[in-house]
């Protein structure tokens, strides 16, 4: 487990990091989310040593920092680069170097990875050979091929077609099942939903909501409606049940007021407009984050 | 340790197989060879074929004599240096002869002809036509035959043994050899002293800027696409920086390796002065010191800047300031013992070139080779310090070039 608490990094005047607190149990992917420059990045950096935080702790197994750390953790960082003019190989084996695997299993996994991601037959070529997707497989595989108990993936999907996505979203959930340790960091929030079982979002360096992803959206979740019908949608505007309403062509979206059941407001439709599909909806993540950032900007 | 090995072996490795660290393998070399070799070889050797001197004596009286004089020069010992040819003809006019050795000179037949006209008793006018009129070592030669011939002349006139003539017309020459304090050195000239020193110098500059500019080079391209944060969440910022220093050292080391062999066959071949390798501890002491204290000022550079132009400007700049030294070269050579020289043995910057150049020039006192080593070990440990500093916040800072300010606040961190 990795237990992160009272975490804070200033930056001279500026607080990029205030005071967050969260768990990473194994055998689940965590969503840092927040938008550019909420502070995930810096998280991530304290997470992984690369600089200090200005308080707080982070223990990884019960224990805080050790060299050791270093051989148990893969990153994959948000922008993307490799030696252009190494082999594709050498490169992978180098990474794998730093992390003490000998070489011996270095060369068996990296084999593994490079025909798992297909890309096996490029091995001896350079990188400024490979196409920008492959670059990116031939990263993924040097931030995993070591085997590490806790991956910190920073918008892993970015620059991959939506086949590779494919791919890396299973390679993730089969990681899910060996028990390791996953952070997932993205602004891309219907990946985070499919993927995530835990989040914390993360605003202006401040914790806007946590928990396991089904609280939230139980918490957030119980008052929304989704209607199709035939007729005028100025009704639905000038309803006094509703809180809010997101009325496309045909169908609308809607989140009523706290104290209204869905049942009282269909009744108060029902004559005005036809109404031809009803359902009560969980909110997507997507809209927990925009009306989570909107509160917290209030 | 192990991932510090890792990464030198990494850096040496791939940058040893790029075709920019071939290229300078063999091209250092030449362009050394050029700086030296050319110089030595114009202002040491001598043509090796016969001159022919045309000569016009107006009194008759010079030619034999001065043949013989003009004969003791010798090409290799063996072959006469100059042959002279008498243009005098009695039935001719001065001037219509004077025409006729010109059209030699000008044709290249002669080189070039000497006129000597008599007016009264010993009192004579001589001059001497050419096409190349800055020839100083056949104008000396002439010179000296000459005088050595006029002298010979006016004593055996006056009836002077023959003996004391000859002892009279031998000049003495000085011989300039160095002193060292185990004892007499060999023989050194000017020329041999400054090339050997230069060699060093221009060794050590190539180096410096090969190597770390590699090592700027790597560490921005690390910068630039991230790879930096993938290494410093595997090792320790001061494993990587050890790393990237001890590989590229090594690349720098086979770099100096293989023109130290180059070398030593020129030396074998005696085309470089076998002078060269004396004092090869002090100077490689100095050389050693001067690498690592430039090394690690360019790692502090490398983390500053975040473009290669920012840093191919900031890297000319500090390389510069190493040559800079070159060009105090000269006066130091000819006045070792100046003020100008002692202060610059003890700034940080030139002490590694000024006393590569003071232990070729002569003796350094012990006090201060110690002092000037403890200079560079103390300037080596502050600079490593401080470049670890700026390494670890500046690898992470992207963007704009940090201020004056920021560095400093980094430095203090």
């Amino acid at each position: 487990m990795l237990q992160v608490t009272n975490l804070t990094k200033t930056f001279k005047d500026t607080v990029a990091v205030d005071n967050i607190s969260f768990n990473v149990e194994p055998g689940k992917i965590f969503g840092l989310l927040g938008p550019n420059g909420a502070g995930k990045t810096t998280t991530i950096r304290m997470i992984l040593n690369i600089i200090r935080p200005s308080a707080g702790t982070i223990l990884f197994e019960g224990k805080s920092f050790t060299k050791e750390f270093f051989n148990y953790v893969g990153y994959l960082p948000e922008e993307r680069g490799l030696y252009k003019k190494s082999k594709v190989l050498d490169t992978i084996l180098y990474f794998a170097s730093l992390k003490n695997m000998d070489k011996k299993s270095a060369v068996d996994e990296s084999i593994k990875w490079l025909k798992k991601l297909e890309i096996e037959n490029y091995k001896g070529k350079k990188i400024e050979e490979l196409s920008k997707g492959n670059q990116q497989k031939v990263q993924f595989i040097a931030s995993v091929v070591h085997n590490p108990k806790l991956l910190i993936f920073d918008e892993p999907f970015s620059g991959f077609d939506p086949i590779i996505q494919q791919i890396i979203k299973e390679i993730l959930l089969s990681f899910v099942n060996s028990g390791k340790i996953i952070i997932l960091s993205t602004h891309q929030m219907d990946t985070a939903e499919k993927l995530c079982s835990d989040i914390f979002l993360i605003n202006k360096g401040k914790e806007v909501c946590s928990g396991s992803l089904s609280q939230i959206k139980k918490q957030s979740g119980s008052n929304n409606i989704r209607i199709e019908f035939e007729g005028d949608s100025s009704v639905l505007n000038s309803s006094p049940f509703i809180a809010h309403a997101d009325c496309y062509s045909g169908y609308a979206e809607i989140q009523l007021k706290d104290n209204i059941l869905p049942q009282d407001f269909l009744r108060s439709i029902i004559d005005k407009v036809a109404v031809t599909q009803f359902s009560i909806i969980e909110p997507t993540l997507n809209k927990i984050f925009i009306d989570a950032i909107k509160r917290s900007s209030i | 340790m192990n991932k510090t090995f890792n990464i030198a072996k990494w850096e040496y490795l791939e940058k040893v197989k790029t075709k920019t660290f071939i290229i300078s393998l063999f091209l250092t070399p030449a362009i050394i060879i050029a700086f030296t070799l050319v110089p030595t070889m114009l202002s040491g050797h001598h043509e090796d074929f016969t001159k022919a001197i045309g000569l016009i004596d107006t009194s008759g009286v010079y030619y034999n004599a001065l043949e013989q004089n003009m004969g003791k020069n010798r090409l290799n010992n063996v072959q006469p240096e100059y042959v002279l040819l008498n243009f005098a003809g009695k039935n001719k006019d001065f001037s219509a002869i004077r025409k006729s050795a010109d059209g030699s000179i000008n044709s290249g037949q002669i080189a070039g002809c000497l006129i000597i006209q008599r007016y009264v008793n010993d009192s004579c006018a001589i001059e001497y036509r050419c096409r190349e009129t800055d020839n100083i070592k056949d104008l000396s030669n002439l010179r000296e035959a000459f005088n050595n011939t006029r002298l010979e002349l006016k004593l055996m006139k006056e009836g002077a043994n023959p003996s004391l003539i000859k002892f009279i017309s031998n000049n003495a020459d000085i011989k300039t050899v160095k002193v060292e304090r185990n004892g007499t050195g060999p023989h050194q000239d000017f020329l041999a002293m400054f090339f050997t020193s230069l060699i060093f110098i221009i060794l050590l500059m190539m180096m410096v800027i090969s190597s770390d500019g590699m090592l700027v080079r790597s560490l921005l391209e690390e910068k630039s696409n991230r790879l930096i944060e993938i290494i410093i969440s595997s090792c320790t910022p001061n494993e990587l920086l050890a790393g990237k220093v001890l590989g590229l050292s090594a690349l720098g080391l086979t770099q100096v390796l293989v023109w130290t062999l180059v070398g030593g066959v020129l030396a074998s071949t005696s085309a470089v002065p076998p002078e060269v390798f004396n004092n090869i501890l002090p100077i490689f002491l100095f050389f050693a010191l001067g690498f690592t204290f430039y090394s690690a000022i360019f790692v502090g550079i490398g983390s500053i800047v975040s473009t290669e132009q920012e840093a191919q400007q900031i890297t000319s700049y500090l390389s510069l300031a190493m040559i800079l030294p070159i060009a105090f070269a000269l006066p130091a050579i000819e006045n070792p013992d100046s003020a100008f020289v002692h202060i610059l043995s003890y700034i940080p910057f030139t002490i590694p070139t000024i006393m590569i150049l003071r232990f070729n020039i002569g003796p350094v006192p012990l006090w201060e080779l110690l002092v000037s080593v403890f200079i560079m070990a103390a300037s080596i440990y502050i600079s490593i310090i401080a470049a670890g500093k700026l390494f670890r916040v500046g690898i992470l800072s992207y963007g704009k070039r940090p201020s004056l300010k920021e560095v400093i606040s980094w430095l203090k961190e």
